[in-house]
């Protein structure tokens, strides 16, 4: 079996965005029952979260730059053009949103979510975004790696024939 | 102190929090703006592609300079301090949907 460092680029990219979307549905868990014993929990999974989306970022980022160039023509020229020309260019302009999201949840779960009203509605809304806009990322991503797959079977069958 | 005025207290976000949620809100929008006016304008795409070597990695250095220089900026001016926390969240939530769905409809049919 041959894993490539693209591979695992690829799937540390998934693995670190699906990480960085459990830990924010566990921020908004821990918000909704905020109180004095678990303050430092939620501020340890908000850090853990900016941590998840950056290095999803860092493994993403590098593989887009090094590694997608070769997969984009295929791509375009294949039955699943829409995989590059609406998932890929959403999603690579997208990730901003959400990485902005991960780096202030954090800042906002440094507050006292247990007394104060505001805060706590300001983490649930702010991890709520990073899942959904997480896990929209994520199925973009898969969509994307499809029309590759799509791609490469129609010209095998093309050889075939 | 009673608990009304408890409450009123605990209600107010820090200069910190606050500023960097209206920080987030300005940069959330002005990177979808980056992203349709690079995505229209072939010749911005290549400037920032010659700034770092690619269009994406300098939108995302434009981004990070603007959240934590506005951060820092909202943090120690207080403007964001003395606004209502209520219509902050909003304002967030209603960028990351305006941007959302914003790149989705350009993407989908510019």
């Amino acid at each position: 079996m041959l894993i490539s460092p693209s591979d695992v680029l690829l799937l540390a990219h998934a693995t670190f965005g699906a990480l960085g979307c459990l830990a924010a549905v566990w921020v908004f868990v821990e918000a909704l029952n905020a109180r004095p014993g678990n303050a430092v929990r939620i501020r340890r999974a908000a850090l853990g979260v900016a941590a998840f989306i950056a290095a999803a970022g860092i493994c993403g980022g590098y593989w887009y730059l090094h590694f997608y160039p070769a997969e984009k023509p295929l791509i375009l020229h294949g039955p699943w053009p829409l995989a590059h020309n609406f998932f890929m260019e959403t999603k690579e302009h997208l990730f901003f949103v959400t990485a902005l999201l991960a780096l202030l949840l954090p800042i906002a779960a440094g507050e006292k979510l247990e007394t104060n009203p505001a805060a706590r509605r300001l983490v649930l809304s702010v991890a709520g975004l990073i899942a959904i806009t997480g896990l929209a990322l994520e199925g973009a991503g898969a969509v994307i790696d499809h029309g590759v797959k799509l791609a490469l079977l129609q010209s095998a069958s093309k050889g075939i024939r | 102190m009673t608990d009304s005025m408890v409450g009123s207290e605990s209600a107010r976000l820090s200069p910190a929090t606050s500023g960097f949620v209206l920080a987030a809100t300005i940069t959330v929008l002005l990177n979808t703006a980056i992203s349709f006016v690079e995505d229209a304008y072939a010749p911005l795409k290549v400037v920032m592609g010659s700034l770092c070597g690619h269009d994406w990695t300098t939108q995302g250095f434009i981004d990070l300079a603007l959240f934590v220089g506005l951060g820092l900026i909202f943090r120690s001016t207080a403007v964001a301090e003395s606004m209502d926390p209520g219509r902050l969240i909003a304002g967030l939530l209603a960028a990351v949907i305006v941007a959302g769905m914003g790149l989705a409809l350009w993407f989908a049919f510019v």
